[in-house]
């Protein structure tokens, strides 16, 4: 058939409530959108005229997946504003707390929501019949990662320990021990989980992406870092708003984020490990080459292998940080109002997460600028669905349909954070 | 206000291990306070805490119900408390033990991306990995509306619900044995 509409009404494995409308006339991919309709939710509007000190409580209830990232760029975003320098110690015990976020957001995709996809099962919940031991792997990953989250964030949920200045309570070394027991089964769990998925049988694509990620002088970046990109970007958070642009499409309440000279750009764990490979640790590496990854992934099927190989590292660079840790001397630095604008960038486990707060002389919340990763990647995932669909133009209903929603799912979208997401339609009329 | 509730951080305990260092229940509220009937797994743990036996947990779980198969591990029994979907009356209470060879009720899904009760009790279930008894009870709720209290049917349930299940432990042995489908 030269001409059809393909929907799908509701996209199943991803955060959030989205359609995929495609349109196919004379043979060729007219129209592909990407359609977010879950309601705004004012977020950056709710933020005006709140306290600074009551930003990180609100920005957790953004997202019950990646509540870490946004208190993490909140948090580094008020006292750029309110020019806070935080203890050694406070900073490893952020960076600890990405570490157990990237594990559990990284084991629940991968295991539950994406490798489904590669078996031929329409959930997590027939996979486990024919494979339980992975399904067994994955629960125990996230158990790791919660229990990071639960230890320095007080719960694994909407965590409420992390506060301007550094933590309301730091916890002592000793409260470390049952954590970096199941952390050093989880890296051995994280190993089995990337060899099993790099049996999987992979589409042969590629997308020249514009990566764009974090870039830090010594570590694979998490909380702090310019941006940079592929193309030779590299900027400060507080340009942020000057190289990217964000814009309203008719069909989505989320908002299209792009380069605002070259458009499309990809940002999550792709883009972190093409521009951060040297700073994983050397058998990080070795296990990245075994699984067949190379220096650069350009194939989004394969960033399943990406996440594997990022829960292997935050595994690992956890108990590297517990082994150095002292508590620090006080919880916190003292925060003081000024009027000021903050930036901060983190990469929360899909991708880079912008925030900017302009605050007045009392500390309260004039304007908010909250930029989420799956905002960013969008448009990317428009382009990636062309190229699928364009590829299987003689496929049926159903086959096009699986193809579009896995690609869809190789970013694990976080529909819920960018509405300001899948039903999928084909129209071959 | 809703900021605050559940601002306090949970205790470390070794779960499922009472005082006297026998495996004990574990109560999970399933939902979230500021989605109307929602609300109700919250509001009863609530009426729970501080009447419970120091053999028995009472925790509350937000969003991430998969994690229950972890939370669960090592508890003999596990009672669950979770909003359903009218399909009758609002306010009425449905006691239902998941732990039979099969479901004794059929749920709907309920998330494109989370994984609910249902489907977790399912997951647990081929992985050979639920309590030896495992009790739901579930309230028929009314509205879901963001910042919502609780519908008057559905709050006037709240305190039998948790008497229910403070009676349930109190008898646990045979109570929670005898496990059927049941409107209580």
């Amino acid at each position: 058939m030269a001409n059809r509409t393909l929907r799908v009404d509701y996209i199943a494995r991803v955060e959030g409530e989205s359609s995929l409308d495609l349109r196919i006339r004379d043979g060729k991919v007219e129209r592909v959108r990407l359609s977010i309709f879950e309601p705004p939710r004012f977020f950056e509007a709710l933020l005006r005229g709140r306290g600074f000190g009551e930003v990180l409580d609100i920005v957790a209830r953004i997202c019950g997946i990646c509540p870490i990232a946004y208190q993490m760029s909140g948090v580094h975003a008020i006292e750029d504003a309110l020019g806070i320098v935080v203890d050694p110690p406070t900073r490893v015990l952020r960076r600890l707390l990405y570490c157990g976020e990237w594990i559990e957001s990284h084991a629940l995709h991968i295991v539950m929501l994406h490798a489904p996809d590669f078996l031929g099962y329409p959930d997590g919940i027939a996979m486990a019949r024919d494979h339980p031991d992975a399904v067994q792997r994955g629960l125990a990953l996230k158990k790791a990662g919660n229990e990071l989250l639960t230890l320095l964030g007080g719960r694994a949920i909407h965590p409420v320990n992390v506060r301007v200045g550094g933590f309301y309570r730091v916890p002592s070394r000793g409260e470390f021990a049952p954590v970096v027991e199941s952390l050093k089964h989880a890296r051995d769990l994280a190993v089995a989980t990337l060899r099993w998925a790099a049996t999987f049988s992979f589409p042969d694509f590629t997308h020249d992406y514009e990566f764009v990620a974090l870039r830090h002088p010594d570590e694979y970046p998490m909380n702090v870092g310019r941006i940079v990109s592929s193309a030779g970007l590299d900027i400060a958070a507080a340009d942020y708003e000057t190289e990217f642009i964000q814009r309203q499409v008719p069909y989505s309440t989320a908002l299209h984020s792009v380069l605002g000279r070259r458009g499309a750009y990809l940002v999550g764990p792709m883009a972190r490990y093409a521009l951060n490979r040297d700073r994983l640790p050397a058998e990080v590496r070795a296990l990245a080459d075994e699984a067949g990854l190379g220096p650069t992934c350009r194939n989004p099927f394969r960033s399943i292998l990406v996440r594997a190989v990022e829960v292997i590292y935050a595994c690992g660079e956890a108990l590297r940080l517990i082994a150095d840790y002292e508590p620090p001397a006080r919880a916190f630095v003292p925060a003081e109002p000024r009027a000021s604008v903050g930036y901060a960038c983190t990469e929360a486990p899909r991708g880079i997460l912008y925030h900017r707060y302009r605050l007045d002389a009392e500390g309260t919340i004039v304007d908010a600028r909250l930029v989420p990763p799956t905002s960013q990647n969008q448009s990317v995932i428009e382009e990636d669905l062309r190229q699928v669909a364009t590829a299987g133009l003689d496929l049926d209903e159903d086959a096009l349909k699986a193809n579009c929603e896995q690609s869809i799912r190789n970013h694990d979208p976080c529909i819920s954070c960018a509405a300001h997401f899948l039903t999928l339609r084909v129209n071959r009329a | 206000m809703h900021l605050l509730r559940g601002a306090f951080l949970d205790t470390a305990r070794e779960p499922g291990v009472s005082s006297g260092g026998q495996l004990s229940v574990l109560v999970a509220a399933i939902g979230n306070p500021d989605r109307g009937d929602d609300g109700f797994g919250p509001a009863v743990a609530d009426r729970l805490r501080g009447r419970v036996s120091a053999g028995v947990r009472v925790i509350e779980c937000g969003g991430d119900v998969l994690s229950l198969i972890e939370e669960w591990a090592g508890f003999s029994a596990v009672l669950v408390v979770d909003v359903a979907a009218p399909i009758g009356r609002p306010g009425r209470i449905h006691r239902l033990d998941l732990h039979g060879p099969s479901p004794l009720v059929t749920f709907a899904r309920g998330s494109t991306h989370a994984l609910g009760i249902a489907e977790t009790v399912e997951l647990a279930r081929i992985l050979g990995r639920l309590p030896r008894h495992l009790v739901v009870y579930l309230i028929e709720g009314e509205r879901f509306d963001i910042g919502a209290r609780l519908s008057p049917a559905v709050n006037d349930a709240v305190d039998r619900v948790a008497e229910n299940i403070l009676a349930e432990l109190s008898g646990r042995s045979a109570a929670l044995q005898e496990g059927s489908a049941e409107h209580a």
